[in-house]
């Protein structure tokens, strides 16, 4: 739930990012840089929004002198101690409450009873956006969060599922991300109402994988279009040839024209990134004329004969 | 044709329906209209019209609102702001894209 006091808590001040000795003024301007820092219609994270809440319930507790006191003196649990318990007594009890429950929150309520006399921590810590800035609100729709989904070529060629873990409100979730074939850099893959959390029953906001395609040693992609490098030797590019082309649906044949230089695109039609609405895109085979770095006596002997037979001068203008 | 009208309207929201979506007051509403916080179409008859997406505009109001204790012709500002934000990230986004 909302606002529910959770299993571990961090402690107020570190929250905050303060010392225990903070002044009042230190504790408001670290609050509102942070929570400047995480509100969920600032920050789209999806872990901004718990940061959020914590950042007010911290800043609920210690803004207030005189619940900062009671927070110094009981801890995080201070809201079950009645008024009127004299902190060290209070030291005492918890101490051998401690030892004979063993260590861990929750323990403490031995001492004292188990009744709150009726208290209910969710009104206490308020709705979303915890203490006094949840209060008198009424029921606040959750914010939309967005998370970057970084996917190979070939994922976004086939498509399929990804399992992707988030911190959230109840510790990590899991969620099977379906990625349809054909995504493209910067589409959004929308999850309904997985996003920030509405309280009071107002709905939740959504939440967008924004997919980032990696870089990938061969492909280069432009929205659907794939190129890739296509070395040629010198004398394949003059003669022209048939070669194979690695896509991601395996190899293909290419068949490169007589007299093809440096630059030319070979275009596969429709072998790009499929288009899930549509005509998918294409991949383009970029020649590059590749020379051997050394040459035999005979090649040599054979370019030395093509360069005084040849005609060819490539800077004419 | 009056049809064509009756099919917007169908997925236009009055000012009562957009109040109960979004767990508002009427007055409220209207008032956000007036700060220009929210859109909203005048018919003939002066009735306001909201679109579906106006309802998600009026959460990020109430979060804005409830977590800096912003008044409203702030948060017209500060929404203001970060939609200009969000259309200089994305594009930042897609001048960084490597690649071509």
């Amino acid at each position: 739930m909302p606002g529910g006091p959770r299993a571990a808590r961090r402690d107020f001040y570190e929250i905050l990012g303060v010392p225990r000795t903070a002044t009042q003024d230190e504790i408001q301007q670290a609050y509102r840089k942070l929570a400047r820092q995480h509100h969920p219609d600032v920050n789209k994270d999806p872990g901004a929004e718990d940061r959020f809440k914590e950042v007010s319930e911290a800043y609920d507790v210690l803004s207030d002198p005189q619940t900062r006191r009671r927070y110094d003196a009981f801890g995080p649990d201070f809201r079950q101690v009645p008024e009127d318990v004299d902190p060290e007594a209070f030291r005492r009890s918890r101490a051998g409450a401690g030892t004979a429950g063993g260590a861990g929150g929750g323990g403490f309520g031995t001492g004292f009873g188990g009744d709150l006399g009726g208290i209910d921590i969710e009104d206490l810590l308020g709705g979303i956006f915890g203490g006094r800035a949840g209060r008198g609100f009424g029921p606040i729709p959750g914010a939309d969060q967005e998370a970057e989904l970084e996917l190979t070529v070939e994922e976004a060629f086939q498509g399929g599922h990804r399992s992707v873990t988030l911190e959230g409100p109840d510790g990590r979730r899991t969620l099977d991300v379906r990625i349809p074939a054909g995504v493209t850099n910067g589409q959004r893959i929308r999850l309904a109402g997985q996003g920030g959390r509405g309280s009071e029953g107002a709905p939740n906001g959504d939440l967008y994988f924004v997919a980032r395609i990696a870089p990938h040693p061969r492909y280069r992609v432009d929205g659907r279009d794939l190129y890739v490098d296509l070395p040629l030797a010198p004398w394949e590019a003059a003669l022209g040839t048939s070669v194979g082309v690695e896509t991601p649906r395996g190899e293909m044949k290419v068949k490169v024209p007589p007299g093809t230089s440096t630059g030319k695109r070979l275009r596969l039609r429709h072998h790009g990134l499929p288009h899930p609405r549509g005509s998918a895109g294409h991949l383009y085979a970029e020649v590059r004329i590749v020379v051997p770095a050394k040459v035999t006596d005979e090649e040599r002997r054979l370019f030395e004969q093509l360069a005084e037979v040849s005609t060819f001068d490539p800077r004419r203008r | 044709m009056g049809y064509a009208l009756v099919l917007v309207r169908s997925a236009s929201l009055n000012l009562e329906a957009f109040a109960r979506a979004t767990g508002t007051h009427p007055d409220l509403v209207r008032r956000l209209v007036a700060l220009d916080i929210l859109d909203a179409d005048r018919d003939a008859g002066g009735e306001l019209w909201f679109a579906p997406s106006q309802v998600v505009v009026m959460g990020r109001v109430q979060r804005l609102r409830a977590g800096f204790g912003l008044n409203y012709a702030a948060v017209g500002l500060v929404t203001d702001l970060l939609d200009r934000i969000a259309v200089l990230e994305a594009t930042l986004r897609e001048a960084e894209r490597p690649g071509r």
